[in-house]
């Protein structure tokens, strides 16, 4: 069956010392040939050679070529890979004369995708590799390497290892019902299938978190003009992105930047001032930060230190109970203290800050990981972590399924029945490693059981 | 058409081609053994059951002969639900083919002839007719091969050296084989094992716990009335520590295991040799005594199929209690035989490339009278069909097991003798044993597969069925009437009169209490002429009223994977040139040559991925239509 032979530059274009050149397919071995002659290398084993261009032999560069043999490569295929000098020219020329040997350009994700495709990684990795190359804060980092190392995958193959279990032992009872085993007691299966709907429950709580890695927390800084706002964007930021003046109604548009946080990211939002206005700038400007208000993850409630908060604030507190509202007293440096009366109830945290003396800021910088990524603070960064709503929508269809099971057993219903909620559990795990192989019951039947006439 | 064959595969080819009009002739060396039970003489069983009553709700034989034969019946699986209820019978061996016999007898349009075929003509890639070792040759447009464990078999007992035979004292089709195999097709060889029968007289049935058959008069066959024969128990016993030494100490004399014999066997049912090495912590391995027929002391020595030699089976018989001085009648046997791995297989049962060419049965490597019998049918139905330039008919998964059984043979393929479970179906819920007729009678009658009479008789089946639901749906029962039957639950009893429907729906309350307790006419059916329709029609309702929601499930996860299926496949599209699949997927697809993207999905090694890009691939291949493709290089 035939293939074709893809290439294409895997590192950055720009000046750097080194890019990579990467070649994958059927072909590869003839186009290391084509560049440096029939002197092939010891697979895995890193050589310094010529590369010159196949039609003329022109020298294009010197570089380390390295060759590996399918199946044991990233993509499963034979694949080369030749370190030449970076910049804007070397890369390329090198590119060009890899097609030229008869590779042809890649297009983005397709080693990734070779590497799926021939089983070299689950969907989960797959998806994994993308967050690695693109994600920009260190957690998603640890999450996407951790699932890369098969972390989440072992643990979904092995929920769905566990139902195919429960599977086989009810199924085993109906397809040899005369056998030697005695029947499997319908309270061990009600217990394990428990556990399962357990574990899947505890994955899918993973992924609003796991979700939030991927897009950043979006951190809406509120509060009336002048409440100092812009002023503590800039200091969380550390860089001088909003206007700060001292007239009131200075942040029209929303700006917004990604910020981390203890390795969390988080995406802040600065907005307008909250008030009426004639202005229909402004006006647009408040508007704007009603919808990002409706957007967020966390809100950050300005309110200078020198007074107490006024009962419109506590009312905006009251009105988001689904959200964490940290009330930030801002200014405190110019304050004699903090205001008296500065409880307001509903409040997640109240932080005291001043955007010139930089109190209080690390103490906000801790406590908003706490309270948006509570739960992966608490499960380290070695725990599983869904991080996609594909993966989050699987993980929940699967949990209900079992739930169905187990209250099918309940309720009496007789186990052969209850099983057919089985099998849609299995299905929804294994589309999420994308994986299936219905075999696998009647294997896991023989080499479990003795099963015999 | 030509059947090649007489076993159970064969049988029903004939009968169906002949019940579909055509010239039907069936040739097999002995015609004294057509539908001779090779093995154990028993019927059903779990999943194999459904398989027998669904041959029969095609029109088959195989149901009438069983109830015919059978000498005692058992609902395996009473105890679960209904769904997976198992009827098994076992047979009187000799009565059994005779009841085969009859039946073919009856059907105007099939011959019989008593040969050896040994080489098939062929014609510009299509058959023509068969030769026979006697010189003869036989003109049809059609050949199903049904040749079972016969071709190239050899049979092994102990360690020496196979002898060529088909079944015990029956000789191999070696000729045939060869000639298959010369055009071509891919070959491969498995092997299956039989046990030893003892003499019922010298058994100590004492030391043996009874196993009577169920009372009831369950019939496999809806269409027609068969008188059973007289009834018999089974014994139990059990093989323990005393038996596995002796099999331990002579293992290298086994056939199996001594490396004698090469093909694979199946894992399900494993010789006595297997179990004791793959299952080293098990105690005891339960053992069935089960009788041959009414007229001979014979008895079938289940669970203890062996290739070890003749002294060895003595020994360990012996150490079996109630069989210290049993007497061996017959050895048991290990035999490997050529089969042709199916995925070179139409899904009706037509060899590709080769038009007019069918297989059916154990050739095709499973194992099994009801396997094989449901492919007979399905063989011979297309056979006839494509004689009378008539359009393939297909079951579906969501059908019949019969169509698990073909569709599982010709995408997936096998590495091992083949048997039906339920576990390999995904519609368990809807394939059931008291179902058959309903479910696949029309479809027989709609293609011509039921004579007249069969056709009259699944009228009167469907109208009573439709009878039983009314009942259940407008009969009001009177709180005193229910009052014992729902007490007997641990269910409420209704305060005023509530349907009959209502109560069926509650756990513990059956459609037969109900029936018998508000008088309803077909509670008195039991004594009528159709006492097994009674049963199935009082099963199928409870089910459909019980698990309502389980059903209706079924039903929708079949509908949607028959839209999926629905996506239809063309035989030649280009799969080598469907870049954005995995290899793996583009070379099974290639040998598979799925219809639809279904069939696609079930072949191991194609993925959920591949499938996606599988359907862009082909809605792009639409779009350029007829346009020449440029092929992408390398
Ligand atoms: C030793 C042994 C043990 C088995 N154990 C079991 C078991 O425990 N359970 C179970 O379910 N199944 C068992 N089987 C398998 C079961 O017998 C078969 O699966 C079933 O009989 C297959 O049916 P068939 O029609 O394909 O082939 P068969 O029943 O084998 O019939 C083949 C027919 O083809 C005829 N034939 C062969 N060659 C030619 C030729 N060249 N020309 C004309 N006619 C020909 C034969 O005479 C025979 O009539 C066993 C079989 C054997 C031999
Ligand atoms: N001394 C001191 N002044 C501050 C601090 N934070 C803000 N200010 C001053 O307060 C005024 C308003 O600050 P901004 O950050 O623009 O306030 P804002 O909430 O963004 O205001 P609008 O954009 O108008 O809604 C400016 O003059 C800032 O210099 C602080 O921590 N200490
Ligand atoms: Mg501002």
């Amino acid at each position: 069956m035939k293939t074709d032979t893809i290439a294409a530059i895997a590192t950055a274009l720009g000046p750097s010392g080194v890019a990579i050149v990467r070649v994958s397919g059927p072909a590869a071995g003839g186009v290391l040939r084509a560049l440096c002659g029939e002197a092939s290398p010891e697979p895995r084993v890193a050589s310094l050679l010529a590369i010159r261009h196949p039609r003329d032999g022109r020298l294009l560069d010197r570089g380390l070529v390295t060759r590996f043999v399918g199946p044991d490569s990233y993509t499963g295929e034979d694949v080369v890979e030749f370190s030449c000098h970076g910049g804007y020219l070397t890369p390329r020329l090198v590119l060009e004369a890899c097609l030229a040997a008869g590779a042809r350009e890649a297009q983005p994700g397709e080693f990734t995708r070779r590497a799926y495709l021939n089983g070299r990684l689950d969907l989960i990795q797959a998806e994994a590799v993308v967050d690695l190359v693109e994600g920009r804060s260190p957690r998603l980092r640890q999450a996407a390497l951790h699932q890369l190392e098969r972390g989440l995958s072992d643990r979904v193959a092995d929920l769905r290892g566990r139902l195919v279990g429960l599977e086989a032992r009810l199924v085993h009872h109906i397809d040899f019902p005369d056998e030697d085993d005695q029947p499997v007691p319908i309270e061990e299966i009600a217990a394990e299938a428990e556990a399962v709907a357990a574990a899947l429950g505890a994955l899918a709580r993973t992924a609003p978190e796991g979700e939030l890695l991927r897009e950043g927390a979006v951190t809406v800084l509120a509060g009336v003009p002048n409440a100092g706002k812009s002023s503590l964007f800039n200091a969380l930021l550390g860089v001088e992105r909003a206007i700060v003046t001292e007239v009131p109604g200075t942040t029209r548009d929303a700006l917004d930047a990604v910020v981390s946080l203890d390795g969390f990211p988080f995406r802040l939002v600065d907005t307008a001032g909250l008030r009426e206005s004639d202005d229909p700038v402004e006006r647009i400007g408040v508007e704007v930060a009603g919808r990002w208000l409706e957007a967020a993850d966390v809100v950050l409630l300005c309110v200078p230190a020198r007074r107490a908060p006024s009962d419109e604030e506590r009312r905006f507190v009251a009105e988001r109970a689904e959200v964490p509202v940290v009330l930030v007293r801002t200014q405190a440096d110019l304050a004699d203290g903090v205001a008296a009366g500065g409880e307001v109830p509903g409040a997640a945290a109240s932080v005291t800050v001043s955007a010139v003396d930089g109190r209080g800021l690390d103490e906000l910088r801790a406590a908003l990981p706490r309270l948006v990524f509570a739960g992966l603070v608490e499960a380290g960064s070695d725990a599983p972590v869904l991080t996609r709503a594909r993966q989050r929508a699987a993980v929940e269809a699967a949990r209900e399924h079992v739930c169905a099971f187990a209250r099918a057993l309940a309720e009496g219903v007789p186990a052969d029945l209850a099983a057919t909620h089985l099998r849609p559990a299995e299905s929804e795990l294994e589309a999420l490693l994308g994986t299936i192989d219905r075999e696998e019951v009647l294997d896991r039947v023989f080499a479990d059981f003795c099963v015999g006439k | 058409m030509i059947v090649v064959g007489g076993g159970h595969a064969g049988t029903e080819a004939a009968a169906a081609a002949a019940r579909l009009g055509a010239r039907t002739l069936l040739v097999t060396p002995d015609l004294e053994r057509i539908g001779q039970m090779s093995c154990n003489p028993a019927i059903g069983g779990v999943a194999k059951g459904v398989v027998a009553r669904e041959v029969d709700a095609l029109g088959g034989v195989m149901g009438r002969a069983t109830d015919a034969a059978r000498i005692q019946f058992r609902m395996l699986n009473r105890s679960k639900g209904p769904a997976v209820w198992g009827p098994r019978a076992q047979c009187d061996r000799g009565l059994y083919p005779r009841a085969v016999r009859r039946v073919l007898d009856e059907l105007p349009r099939l011959e019989l002839f008593q040969e050896m075929v040994t080489d098939l003509m062929l014609e510009d890639g299509r058959v023509r007719g068969v030769r026979t070792r006697g010189g003869l040759a036989f003109e049809a447009a059609a050949v199903v091969v049904t040749a079972g464990t016969f071709l190239r078999g050899r049979l092994h007992v102990g360690g020496e050296a196979g002898v060529g035979a088909g079944r015990a004292g029956e000789a191999p089709s070696v000729e045939l084989a060869e000639a298959l195999a010369g055009l071509g097709l891919e070959v491969g060889r498995f092997k299956t094992g039989t046990p030893p029968r003892v003499d019922g007289r010298t058994v100590d049935f004492g030391r043996l716990e009874r196993q009577d058959g169920d009372p009831e008069a369950y019939r496999f066959a809806a269409y027609a009335h068969e008188a059973i024969p007289e009834q018999r128990p089974c014994w139990i016993t059990w093989a323990g520590e005393p038996l596995k030494r002796v099999v331990l100490d002579n293992l290298e004399r086994s056939a199996l295991y001594g490396g004698e014999i090469s093909g694979r066997g199946p894992r399900y049912c494993p010789s006595i040799e297997d179990k004791v090495v793959r299952f080293p912590d098990t105690p005891r391995h339960q053992v069935f005594l089960e009788p041959e027929g009414l007229e001979t002391s014979e008895l079938y020595v289940n669970g203890l199929s062996t290739s070890l030699p003749a002294e060895v089976q003595v020994a360990f018989l012996r150490t079996i209690p109630g069989l210290e001085e049993a007497r061996v009648t017959k050895l048991g046997y290990a035999i490997e035989y050529d089969y042709f791995p199916p995925h070179q297989l139409r899904h009706t049962l037509e060899v590709r490339g080769l038009r007019g060419l069918f297989f059916a049965g154990q050739i095709n490597g499973t194992t099994g009278y009801e396997e094989a019998a449901g492919q007979g049918l399905v063989a011979g139905a297309n056979a006839a069909l494509q004689a009378q330039a008539r359009e393939p008919w297909v079951l579906e998964r969501d059908q019949a097991y019969i169509g698990v059984l073909i569709d599982d043979l010709v995408t997936r393929g096998v590495d091992e003798p083949y048997r039906l479970f339920t576990s390999r179906a995904e519609y368990r819920l809807l394939l059931r044993q008291d179902n058959a007729p309903a479910r696949l009678g029309p479809l027989a009658r709609e293609v011509g597969l039921l004579t007249p009479r069969q056709e009259e008789r699944l009228e009167a089946r469907l109208a009573e069925e439709d009878r039983v639901r009314a009942w259940f749906v407008e009969t009001a029962l009177k709180p005193e009437t229910v009052r014992p039957l729902c007490e007997r639950a641990g269910s409420s009893v209704p305060r005023e009169p509530v349907r009959a429907v209502e109560l069926l729906r509650r756990p513990g309350i059956a459609a037969g209490e109900l029936g018998e307790a508000g008088g309803a006419p077909f509670a008195r059916a039991g004594a009528g002429p159709h006492s097994g329709g009674a049963h199935d029609v009082l099963t199928t309702v409870e089910v459909e009223v019980k698990y309502e929601g389980y059903v209706a499930r079924e039903h929708e996860r079949a509908r949607t994977v028959r839209h999926q299926a629905a996506f239809r496949l063309e035989e030649d599209l280009p799969y080598e040139r469907f870049r954005t699949l995995s290899y793996e997927a583009r070379e099974k697809l290639a040998r598979v040559r799925p219809s639809s993207l279904a069939q696609a999905g079930r072949i191991p090694g194609v993925s959920p991925a591949d499938l996606q890009n599988l359907m862009l691939e082909v809605r792009r291949l639409k779009k350029e239509g007829a346009a020449p493709r440029v092929s992408p290089p390398g």
